[in-house]
């Protein structure tokens, strides 16, 4: 059986482990940041909850993956400790998943479009950008990420499972 | 129109679950009233012996215990809180309930605890913001309980995921809760206040689970309270506690900003600190980790 990484609310996990999968489940508002190297079939996930680390007033404690800000920059660090780093991050390729929307006319509860704001703005400042998405939408998504074929599946209750 | 269920079978169902325990039930009443103190918890608490048991198995877990054993009541409740105490009474009223499978909503078993006990914490954590004073443990609860409903409908849901999914994705109704209608002629909501009120619950916990989708057409005293679950539920499925098939296909009513006087930084930090009590709390409780299995 293939060995699953489980990656919770403002966690995150990289592998290069043939035959391991990195899995995160119910991402309601939060957004699921997957990043594939090719050259070193390398993959990673962070389950980000919230767009900005200042609400947590410095203190992230063990969860850096719960904040855009802080959790992409982490997540960035475990994939070079993993051997794939390089100038500009060049090589990496980034999908997301999750984000969905509540329709709040006080623009309150509206943090899954505001998640993925955040992270599309980050993504860019190092020189990245998602090739896919599969985001908003008034839906749960349990998304896995396959090291052996880079795959990312998104499964929902009462739909089939789809890839992006 | 005809419904593929008859009510009457699911009124049936709710009769056949045993009731609550009489310290759960006087429980539920002193959380239902202000400037009740710890003391009033022991005294009831002492009356009941697996509760009893139950508490001090939990305060002498590695989570709390830090190495000291506890044997006195009041000693373990003091270090509780009221709300884990609630948790405990509740979860052991109500167990064969909050693990129920879920079947009907394509969630697993122990989604309806985990979504209650973070309903239950946001809603405490949202209190404070309301504009009429709530009463903080009555609204943890409350967002306890607001859910148990599905717990009775699940069976009579099952093999509807799809169908239902899809229609409501195709427009078909405005939220989960309106095609449980459709199918059953009741919802979730309706059968929590038959079984709340087959239990005897006070009116305000009533009233919330009536009304915790359509806040709007609880009685005006309780509406405060019934609006600050209302988005506790909705934090908790945005945080990835639903219950399966029907996380975040439920409406926010905008009209909470009567009511509720909350911004997006204050958003922020009730569910980044909700995630550390959610949890410490849960973790306690069962012994188990956040993620599923």
């Amino acid at each position: 059986m293939n060995n699953i990484k489980l990656v919770g609310v403002g966690g995150l996990a990289a592998s290069r482990t043939p035959g391991e999968s990195i899995k995160t489940f119910a991402l309601g508002s939060c957004v699921a940041v997957i990043m594939l190297h090719p050259p070193t079939r390398t993959v990673g996930m962070v389950h980000v909850a919230l767009p900005d680390s200042a609400v947590a007033r410095g203190n992230v404690g063990d969860r850096p993956g719960y904040f855009a800000d802080t959790g992409i920059p982490v997540l960035l660090k475990e994939m070079a400790a993993l051997g794939c780093s390089s100038p500009g991050n060049k090589g990496m390729i980034v999908k997301l998943a999750g984000g969905a929307k509540v329709m709040d006319p006080n623009n309150v509860f509206n943090v899954g479009k505001r998640n993925i704001l955040a992270i599309r703005k980050i993504l860019w400042s190092l020189g990245m950008g998602p090739v896919a998405e599969d985001v908003e939408g008034s839906i749960s998504r349990t998304v896995t990420v396959a090291v052996d074929t880079g795959q990312v599946t998104i499964a929902s209750p009462g739909k089939k499972d789809w890839q992006i | 129109m005809k419904h593929k269920i008859d009510r009457n079978e699911i009124v049936a169902a709710v009769r056949r679950v045993p009731l609550i325990s009489t310290s759960a039930s006087r429980l539920l009443q002193i959380a239902n009233h202000n400037g009740h103190s710890l003391a009033d918890i022991v005294t009831i608490v002492k009356c009941d012996a697996a509760l009893t048991i139950h508490i001090l198995k939990v305060v002498n877990s590695a989570a709390l215990s830090r190495g000291r054993e506890i044997h006195s009541l009041d000693r373990a409740i003091a270090i509780m809180g009221e709300e884990m105490v609630m948790g405990i009474a509740m979860s052991d009223a109500a167990e064969q309930l909050f693990q129920a499978d879920l079947d009907g909503y394509a969630a697993n078993r122990g989604d309806l605890w985990r979504h209650d006990l973070r309903t239950a914490i946001a809603a405490k954590r949202i209190a404070p913001f309301a504009k009429v004073k709530v009463n903080h443990d009555l609204a943890f609860t409350s967002g306890l309980l607001h859910d148990l409903g599905k717990a009775i409908i699940s069976d009579f849901l099952k093999g509807t995921t799809e169908e239902i999914v899809t229609a409501i994705e195709a427009g078909q109704f405005e939220d989960y809760p309106a095609a449980e209608r459709e199918e059953l002629g009741v919802d979730h909501c309706d059968i929590g206040f038959e079984l709340a009120t087959y239990w005897g619950l006070p009116e305000p916990l009533l009233s919330v689970i009536r009304h915790h989708h359509h806040p709007l057409a609880a009685a005006e005293p309780y509406r405060p309270l019934v609006y600050v679950v209302h988005l506790g539920d909705i934090v908790a499925m945005m945080t990835g506690s639903g219950t399966g098939a029907d996380a975040m296909r439920c409406n926010i009513d905008p009209a909470y900003g009567d009511y509720v006087n909350l911004a997006k930084d204050d958003l922020a930090r009730i569910i980044f600190e909700a995630e550390t009590e959610f949890t410490a709390l849960i973790s306690s409780l069962s012994g188990e980790g956040e993620q599923k299995p």
